[in-house]
């Protein structure tokens, strides 16, 4: 038994001293612990700490097969994401005990605060006192057993899992109903009160799932097929499109959901030129060799860096919404061109790893695939907040999508429409956030940049809080950044343009003294290098591509990314369908848009006059609308418009 | 979004430093807001004196400000017994025995005000509780409760008067600290202004404290106020009270806003985390308790 005393040695070393312990296999008490937050955080060694007193926030996060014994009480968040192990807490617990479990034990000897067992996805979590409001809200699978009462609302829109009463069940949440419980259950709770040597006399009354809000209860129609960029069309009044739309309400009886994102006309880069005559830029190959593209990401606070070859990464995309074979070819096409993959949503598969050199593990509020072994051989988490083409929205992925492997991997039951929460458990402002953070830091050694992605909504505010609880970079995504699917309505309504994005970004961080301490990606809906030198003018660090990369691995733009049925192979969980992609193909086709994309900014660059992309700023460029001009502070000047599209048929 | 935390000594006579214990308290977990720090505190009473505190700035913004502040106490014929500048503050006492309201007003016209009182002072400004306190000596108060608040400003400036506590304005002694977002802010703050209240920044937190003043102006008693607070105000709220006899606090129905509270013999604490309570009681484990949410509950030193 080896004893840290926490009195003097700071959490972060703890932990490192912690892990390193654990790999050689030896029991460790923490004295003094005095509520800090982290302890224990993601700890993968099979042995037992003992913390003698109470633990702050996330004690035992993101942590597999170590057992924690806590003598008094813990923060929010006890046994995050736990894989296996258990842990286990003398005294009480504070709100979402047991959150994201994939696995293991939880048991707390008190009380246990709100919304406890939150998008657990497995493993059992037991309360020998009461629970408060919410127990189970959104869980996927595993079992509570609450030997006091339930509090308010418990299972409130659980998908699956059993939920054990023996006090009084205050209410039900939405969704749930109480059932029989069958006998050989309760000897199994019997055969774990046992082993934890809590004695216990009393019935139990089961809380499950009633099924109603799992599937919506008509299924999505294949519609007829208009090419994006026709549906898109001139107006956004009458046209074949609010046609096309009012038939499938017609069919359906609910608002539609659709791939792709909002298509109408919006201010966006394409209102911005180039201050110079570029006309002849692009004329001259050698031009790459000229001009400084290296970038890297990530590393402003001391994490290793992503280093980018030039600076553009790909947009976040799901493994789900995506098939694998597309997310392998997209992984490829990014080592090819050495830039960084991102996994979106979904979780991270082999095969995506080995595709990608560097690759960046995105975690949800439903933490969905999200586990402490893929983090840490990440090259980069990002919390995800929302995206450009549906902000304040979680990410939807319709039953058809959601094949038993798939299920697996993002550990939720299968063949459910799912809505992913569009909250996460423990981010609920930005002080929240901070230790969030944090813990994601503890668990992967501050080796891991950490970044944002950011829906743009209220930019100005969001990014000074981005800037202060210290991320390494912001993923900023405008409203012309698209989806795997996401409700009409909200694609085409709901969001602020990529424009006045990155704009009120930089001003709002200027305002605050923070432009060095934070870096900002900006996507959505960049079709490529003219729009990417436009970000880069504009004060982005780096510009991601999303549905230009897929539509240069073969999407034919259907829109149809919802149903499941991709006839190209790449929105599709069917592996007959998927047969049809051809990632080796694939993946030179999307490699060779990359190197396009890089010509273009290399030979603008070079055209204005710079060698080094980051010479470029605003001043090289012009508003060729007036409400471009009055996003963007540009000076107004028209007559660039005819300058532009020759420029962008000569660079590609 | 913030931290925030509260102290109450039961035992008599102002012994003990709520000052120093809202420091350590505060230091514990600034981590949930690094912009800003205050503290409300509260100091012994004079029949007659009100304590009075202003952010004025410095040099010739301060010299202006005080001398808007001077004319403004002799139109209400309020005499100054003591007077200091400290930090970016003008703190004095008056004597002043009239009504507090027009007065508080007037005041609120001269010159930016902190806090209005027989006993309290808000003290707050940007930086860390250790920042604030070397700029305001805020260990040698004394007395036998308190607020404390860190803040990380999220919709509204880093600037002193953006910082928390809030001050009941035209409601002497009385204080706030507030952890959330509150929804219907200006459909209340309409409301509150209608009835002649007068706000002086855009932070919603600002609101609780107009609201239980009004409340209390009507004659409510402090716990009635608590109680239809969790009511009338909608979004997510963790909030502390202090009035110069008594802490309280009150918390939303959705528990989204920590809140946790130790109790014993000699005092009452409360926190966002337990890591400030223990601050007070190091290495030793505590049988802490997290009020349910829609709950809320006073405290008195008289008890």
């Amino acid at each position: 038994m080896v004893t840290i005393d926490l009195a003097t040695l700071p959490v972060r070393e703890a932990n490192e001293q912690l892990r390193r312990i654990g790999a050689a296999g030896d029991d460790v008490e923490l004295i003094n612990p005095d509520a800090r937050h982290h302890l224990g955080v993601g700890l993968t060694s099979p042995i037992n700490v003992t913390v003698r007193g109470s633990a702050g926030y996330f004690c035992a996060g993101l942590s597999d097969s170590a057992n924690f014994l806590v003598d008094r009480n813990v923060g929010w968040g006890v046994g995050d994401n736990m894989y296996q192990g258990s842990v286990v807490v003398k005294g009480n617990a504070g709100a979402i005990a047991g959150v994201a479990i994939r696995g293991g034990e939880v048991v707390i000897h008190g009380n246990m605060g709100s919304r406890s067992g939150q998008v657990m996805k497995a493993g059992t979590l037991l309360c020998a006192g009461n629970a408060n409001f919410m127990a189970g809200y959104l869980m996927y699978g595993g079992r509570i057993i609450i030997l006091g009462n339930s509090g308010e609302k418990v299972g409130e829109d659980m998908a699956s899992g059993d939920i054990y009463v023996a006090g009084k069940v205050e209410s039900l949440g939405s969704d749930a109903t109480l059932i029989d419980l069958p006998r050989d259950e309760v000897d199994s709770i019997m055969e774990f009160l046992d082993r934890y040597e809590i004695s216990f006399k009393g019935h139990f009354q089961k809380v499950v799932n009633a099924g109603k809000k799992l599937r919506y209860a008509t299924s999505e129609q294949q519609m007829r097929s208009i090419p994006f960029f026709s549906f898109s069309g001139a107006s956004d009044y009458w046209n074949a499109k609010v046609q096309e739309d009012i038939f499938i309400k017609a069919q359906i009886g609910r608002y539609r959901i659709r791939g792709y994102g909002g298509a109408r006309e919006l201010p966006h880069l394409s209102d911005l030129a180039f201050r110079k005559d570029l006309s002849s830029a692009g004329n001259d190959m050698g031009v790459l060799s000229r001009v400084a593209m290296k970038t890297e990401i990530g590393g402003i606070n001391g994490a290793n860096p992503l280093t980018l070859s030039m600076p553009v990464m790909v947009a976040p995309m799901s493994y789900g919404a995506l098939s694998a074979s597309t997310k392998r070819a997209i992984g490829m096409a990014s080592t090819l061109s050495g830039i960084a993959e991102n996994t979106g949503e979904g979780g991270m598969s082999d095969a995506q790893r080995d595709a990608a050199e560097q690759l960046i593990f995105q975690m949800l509020g439903g933490r969905l695939g999200w586990n402490i072994h893929d983090m840490q051989r990440a090259n980069g988490l990002e919390i995800y907040i929302s995206q450009g083409a549906k902000p304040g929205l979680g990410g939807q992925l319709m039953a058809k999508k959601v094949t038993p492997e798939l299920a697996k991997i993002r550990g939720i039951p299968p063949g459910i429409d799912l809505r992913s929460p569009s909250r996460h458990p423990d981010i609920l402002g930005a002080d929240d956030l901070v230790i969030k953070v944090e813990e994601l830091r503890e668990a992967t050694g501050y080796r891991l940049p950490v970044s944002v992605k950011l829906g743009a909504g209220r930019v100005r505010d969001d990014i000074k809080i981005a800037a202060k609880d210290g991320f390494d970079f912001v993923e900023l995504d405008g409203m012309q950044g698209s989806t795997g699917a996401g409700s009409a309505e909200v694609l085409e309504y709901v969001g602020i343009p990529t424009l006045p994005a990155i704009i009120e970004a930089i001003e709002a961080l200027e305002e605050i003294g923070a432009r060095e301490r934070i870096q900002i990606v900006l996507m959505g809906g960049l079709r490529d290098g003219v729009d990417a030198v436009k970000a880069l003018c504009l004060g982005a660090d780096a510009a991601a591509f999303g549905t230009s990369a897929i539509v240069a691995g073969g999407c034919i733009a259907c829109m149809q990314c919802h149903v499941g049925q991709c006839v190209t192979g790449i929105a599709t969980q069917d592996p007959e369908h998927e047969k049809r992609y051809k990632p080796g193909v694939e993946s030179h086709n999307i490699h060779r848009f990359f190197e396009s994309v890089r010509f273009q900014i290399a030979a603008i660059t070079d055209g204005l006059g710079y060698t080094d992309v980051r010479q470029l700023s605003r001043d090289d460029l012009v508003a060729v609308t007036p409400e471009a001009a009055h996003i963007t502070g540009l000076p107004y000047e028209p007559e660039y418009r005819d300058i532009n599209p020759d420029l962008q048929m000569q660079a590609g | 979004m913030c931290g925030i935390a509260g102290i109450l000594f039961k035992d008599e006579g102002a012994t003990r430093s709520a000052g120093e214990a809202l420091i350590s308290m505060l230091d514990g977990c600034q981590h949930r807001g690094p912009d800003s720090t205050g503290f409300a505190l509260y100091g012994p009473t004079e029949p007659g004196h009100l304590r009075l505190r202003f952010i004025v700035g410095e040099d010739s913004d301060a010299d202006t400000a005080i001398g808007r502040i001077k004319e403004a106490l002799a139109k209400y014929e309020a005499s100054i017994i003591s007077e200091e500048l400290i930090g970016t503050n003008y703190r004095l006492t008056v004597a002043y025995a009239g009504d507090i309201k027009p007065f508080a007003y007037a005041m609120e016209h001269a010159a930016k005000v902190v806090s209005i009182g027989s006993s309290l002072e808000i003290i707050k400004d940007v930086g860390s509780a250790h920042d604030v306190d070397d700029s305001y000596n805020v260990h040698e108060y004394k007395g036998s409760h308190g607020l404390g608040h860190v803040r990380l400003a999220t919709e509204s400036e880093v600037k002193p008067e953006s910082a928390h506590p809030f001050w009941a304005t035209g409601f002497g002694d009385i204080a706030i600290v507030h952890n959330g977002q509150i929804t219907n802010y200006w459909k209340m703050r309409r409301r509150l202004e209608q009835r002649g209240f007068e706000f002086t920044t855009d932070n919603d937190s600002e609101l609780i404290a107009v609201y239980l003043a009004d409340k209390l102006s009507q004659g409510v008693e402090l716990r009635a106020a608590l109680e239809t607070s969790i009511d009338d105000l909608d979004g997510t709220f963790s909030f502390l009270v202090s009035t110069k006899d008594e802490i309280g606090y009150a918390k939303d129905r959705l528990a989204v806003k920590p809140m946790i509270m130790y109790e014993n013999d000699d005092l009452v604490a409360v926190a966002s985390e337990e890591v400030s309570l223990n601050r007070l009681f190091p290495g030793q484990a505590l049988n802490t308790y997290e009020p349910p949410p829609g709950t809320f509950n006073t405290w008195s030193r008289s008890i």
